[in-house]
């Protein structure tokens, strides 16, 4: 249970922290590495995300007894 | 739990010294080429009117002024007391020493090391004219010196401190 608020908590703050560095990375007229950096922002968030999306899949087949 | 924390605030003042100490470089630089211009000038001052040595020229730069771009003379006047070195070369071996700890770019090297090679090979009106040529062109390198420290120095800085952060997240 506590391993899943954790991950919520953990994405939020990549949220954040790819907007503002998105931000300031605009600001100062880089605007290619400004989505470079979305996208990798994007890209690990996948990552982390991923294996939970396996873990239900896994439940879900459990559930049903494929 | 606490050696945890202690690690996630190594690592975040870790990346933002970095970001600072770039921001500092990129800061410094047109001062650093200001200097030079005017250090430039009293050099053709030294020739012009004192027709000094060159030896005799850097010394007396490097002593009147406390700036510290005057350790390239300093340096390239200690060079010249050893025997077997052209004054060029001397000159060329102070800025490959030196030019990083004044914070100065790959370009403005590039053009002091031309001024150098031009330094003992022609007569007074040819060095007069080098060294105004070398002003003009550190002139330019200063305009655009200051153009990219206005948009930089605040990036590194936020730079610095945000990657430390997304890395402490992403390993916590």
């Amino acid at each position: 249970m506590s391993s899943g608020v954790d991950l919520i908590f953990k994405i939020a703050a990549i949220g954040i922290l790819v907007a503002v560095l998105n931000q300031v990375l605009i600001r100062s007229g880089r605007e290619e590495q400004a989505m470079m950096t979305t996208l990798a922002g994007i890209i690990v968030v996948l990552m982390m995300v991923s294996k939970e999306i396996a873990g239900l899949f896994d439940a879900v087949k459990t559930m049903f007894q494929f | 739990m606490i050696i945890k924390f202690i690690g996630a605030v190594i690592l975040i003042s870790a990346t933002s010294l970095i970001g600072f100490s770039l921001a500092n470089d990129c800061s410094k630089r047109p001062r650093a080429l200001r200097e030079l211009q005017s250090l430039l000038q009293m050099l053709e001052n030294e020739i012009s009117y004192l027709s000094n040595l060159l030896l005799e020229a850097f010394n007396r730069i490097y002593e009147g002024t406390n700036s510290d771009t005057a350790i390239l003379f300093r340096e390239a006047a200690k060079n010249l007391g050893t025997n077997g070195i052209t004054a060029d070369e001397a000159w060329e071996k102070s800025i490959e020493e030196n030019y990083a700890k004044l914070s100065l770019n790959k370009e403005d090297k590039t053009i002091l090391v031309t001024f150098g090679k031009m330094l003992g090979n022609s007569d007074l009106e040819g060095q007069l004219n080098n060294i105004k040529l070398m002003s003009s062109q550190l002139k330019l390198q200063e305009l655009k010196a200051e153009g990219m420290r206005l948009k930089n120095e605040k990036m590194y800085r936020s730079l610095g401190v945000l990657s430390g952060l997304a890395i402490t997240i992403v390993l916590f």
